[in-house]
């Protein structure tokens, strides 16, 4: 068979590209670390998450070093707590949990997303950069007030927060 | 009409690199939509995507 030399360039040219594509989302998990949201999270009792350790009261809390927990119950139409308050430079990790129906938790213009599901608990882990203000939006239909339900997320500085917090720690 | 090259494939093989049909313009535009999807992805990619706050990282 004969295969015309342009032809077997742009052949080539394409298994390039295809290896490139995964090279480069290989390189993003390997490199900065990007990572999926998982189901790796028990369930939780969304009836009853008054009662849970962790959502009975919606809070952000310091886990290590420089590192945070924030536990957030999405409801219709709010996130609790509201305003989202974390310190800047440092790892956040978001469990969101519902105790309704099925809501989103978006933090507008950056990569973290994820679905909130009752009964499940989405986790994520990102890092912040320097004091900002990001809004928060539902991004799932929930119900009649769907269209306003949002919330802040306030990344403060180091200092900012530990005066917020009184600096506990724990 | 292009010429077909079908018809001379057997006999031109001989000769080896000699392309008697030349589709310049193809190759141009194919390398053109190349280099539009490669800037493409770099942009989607590494400005967009990696670029923005809070890469989920776990």
């Amino acid at each position: 068979m004969h295969i015309h030399d342009y032809e077997k360039l742009w052949l080539a040219v394409s298994l390039l590209l295809i290896l490139s594509l995964i090279g480069t989302v290989t390189y993003g998990a390997v490199g900065p670390g990007v990572a999926m949201v998982a189901d790796s999270e028990p369930t939780v009792d969304a009836t009853a998450l008054d009662e849970d350790e962790r959502f009975a009261e919606p809070r952000v809390e310091r886990v290590g070093e420089n590192e945070y927990a924030a536990y957030v119950v999405a409801y219709q139409f709010a996130f609790q707590p509201d305003p989202l308050v974390v310190p800047a430079n440092s790892t956040v990790t978001f469990y969101v949990t519902s105790r309704d129906v099925i809501h989103g938790f978006e933090v507008v213009g950056t990569n973290a997303n994820t679905m909130v599901i009752p009964g499940e608990v989405a986790k994520l882990t990102v890092e912040t950069d320097g004091p900002a203000e990001y809004g928060i939006v539902c991004n799932e239909y929930c119900g009649a007030g769907h269209h306003g339900m949002s919330g802040t997320l306030e990344v403060v500085s180091q200092s900012e927060y530990e005066g917020q917090n009184g600096g506990d720690g724990e | 009409m292009a010429r077909s090259e079908a018809a001379h494939a057997g006999v031109d093989d001989v000769s080896g690199d000699g392309e008697e049909f030349d589709p310049i313009g193809t190759l141009t535009l194919i390398g053109i939509y190349f280099v539009i999807l490669v800037l493409s992805w770099v942009y989607i990619y590494y400005v967009e995507f990696l670029g923005r706050d809070l890469v989920v990282v776990g």
